[in-house]
């Protein structure tokens, strides 16, 4: 195996586990499947840009030097998907799951129209961090600055995120109400401070994935959130859904398949790599129909 | 005026009723037993107080102050803290962070520390297994544990859900001892459901006999345990 090869195969499968992490946050502690994750995304995008339906993207918030853009994405995206829970789902927050599911459908088709109205249907060229797409040298692999970039950016979050949710406050309350959400409440463990910190973390995760997804295409697209999304859902199912740790190997999984697929197939194969792809997800259901890592806290009742 | 106060309390799941009319009162530092059959309602009633199911009508009040509406959280934070049936540890986290989720609401940062001594010392084995996995304790452990993890909250009313139930009979003892050594130390008022008349007379205590949702009795313990026989004849032997 190439060198170059294990580096596109970690750089998506980095991104794939932080946006998997996006979904599995929040279905850990209120059991929904936000399908308005996808949305989050291209919101985050669509921030770097000044708003106008022109061809031509001009760079608004995108042109801030990377130290306070990258914060200021990040707080966006968090601050979006907050608001999102305090206006939408918290009305719902006694609704059924299935109910849960198809209100974040709803929301996350009025964030696209909404996103189409202002800026327009078609794809924008941005020009983002375009000095990173430089090559660098490692042994014997020529490996774009921005991938590596990349791959110690997942690295950190993944670390950040572990030790938040080991050593602080909202990270045991959150692995708490994932487990038993009513028990947790009744040690006073308050409800919306939980969800709302975890929506904040999913939300940021979004803005992490949007900025890595336009530096790595060049490209503002108000569909981008539903391809990565659709992944995401999938590592969250493989991985076991609640399970955190289940959704980054899913997706690390996920993303080094794709990328070995793409390497190894025979040329003529090549364009059905996602149905090899999503056949090995078929059949890892089949056989483990809980995911890989189901998480413990669905234990019985005495 | 009374710690606990439940009046004309109704608790229904759909057409079902669980509790009708139901009133109570416990003074302060009160060890109160509530029994009577599987379906009488006695885990609905616990769980109307914590606020974890919702009355169709009545009031809950703790030191004069109405309970209803305060969700459930808002409730625990008052001071009434709830051991549930099934104890409900959570399983993935260390026995020490169950510990201290109680103690997350909690600012009295040497308090609480104290408070984890004190649930060490009445609960030794949770000292011991402190950093291991919650899940992998014995029934009687997690009982223990989740007995600790209310302590933590720093309750002032605390109600158990059948500690007893699937535990050892020697683990029942173990486990009622403490909690009545924690209930001396801390003043707390507890309200306990007990299946069996005759373990509630041993602890002692105020017992209520609940049967449809309503209580139908009201004594010391001790004199239910006597009359133990009529009563399993009564319901069926429960027990």
């Amino acid at each position: 195996m190439s060198l170059q090869l294990l580096f596109d195969a970690l750089a998506l499968g980095g991104i794939y586990a932080i946006a998997a992490l996006g979904i599995a946050l929040i279905f850990g502690v209120m059991r929904l499947v936000n399908f308005a994750h996808g949305q989050f995304i291209a919101c985050a995008v669509f921030a770097l840009i000044v708003p106008s339906t022109d061809a031509l993207a001009v760079l608004g918030l995108g042109r801030l030097p990377a130290p306070v853009l990258i914060p200021l994405i990040l707080a966006l995206g968090a601050g979006l998907a907050v608001a999102a829970e305090a206006l939408v789902f918290r009305l719902m927050r006694n609704a059924s799951p299935v109910a849960l599911m198809v209100g974040s459908f709803a929301l996350g088709v009025a964030l696209q129209n909404l996103l189409l109205v202002v800026y327009g249907g078609r794809p924008k060229a941005v020009s983002l961090w375009a000095e990173l797409s430089h090559p660098v040298q490692i042994a014997s692999a020529e490996v774009p600055l921005l991938q590596l970039i990349v791959i110690v950016t997942v690295a950190m979050i993944l670390a950040a995120l572990a030790i938040m949710l080991r050593h602080t406050r909202l990270g045991l309350e959150m692995r708490a109400a994932a487990e038993d959400f009513t028990m947790a409440r009744m040690l006073g463990v308050r409800a919306n401070r939980v969800i709302s910190g975890a929506f904040a973390l999913s939300g940021a995760m979004a803005a992490v994935v949007a900025l890595v997804l336009v530096a790595q295409t060049g490209v503002a697209d108000v569909r981008m959130g539903g391809q990565i999304m659709l992944v995401a859902f999938i590592a969250t199912v493989v991985g076991g859904m609640g399970s955190l740790s289940g959704a980054v190997a899913a997706g690390l999984a996920i993303g080094a398949a794709s990328a070995f697929l793409q390497a190894g197939l025979p040329a003529d194969a090549r364009p059905f790599r996602d149905a090899f792809l999503y056949g090995g997800v078929i059949l890892v259901l089949l056989i483990r129909p809980q995911g890989l890592f189901a998480p413990v806290g669905a234990k019985p009742r005495v | 005026m009374s710690k606990l106060g439940v009046f004309d309390l109704a608790v229904r799941y759909g057409k079902l009723t669980a509790i009708s009319d139901l009133s109570l009162s416990v003074a302060e530092g009160e060890r109160v037993f509530i029994s009577g059959p599987n379906g009488a309602g006695k885990s609905s009633l616990l769980s109307a107080i914590a606020g974890a199911v919702r009355a169709a009508h009545g009031r809950i009040e703790m030191d004069g102050e109405i309970l209803s509406g305060l969700g459930v959280e808002g409730i625990a934070r008052r001071g009434l803290s709830m051991v549930p049936e099934g104890r409900r540890i959570f399983a993935g986290l260390t026995v020490q962070e169950n510990l201290m989720v109680g103690a997350g609401m909690r600012r009295d940062r040497s308090a609480i520390g104290d408070d984890l001594e004190t649930v060490f010392a009445a609960f030794p084995i949770l000292r011991e297994r402190a950093r291991s996995s919650a899940g992998a304790l014995s029934g009687g452990q997690q009982q223990m544990l989740a007995i600790g993890r209310a302590i933590m909250t720093n309750p002032k009313v605390m109600l158990v859900d059948e500690p007893s139930l699937g535990l050892a009979p020697k683990v029942v003892d173990e486990v009622y001892d403490r909690l009545c050594q924690l209930q001396e130390l801390r003043g707390l008022t507890l309200v306990i459901v007990e299946q069996s008349s005759a373990r509630a007379a041993r602890v002692g205590g105020r017992m209520l006999l609940m049967r449809a949702g309503r209580i139908v009795g009201d004594g010391d313990a001790a004199d239910f345990a006597a009359r133990d026989l009529l009563t399993e004849a009564y319901f069926g032997g429960a027990a």
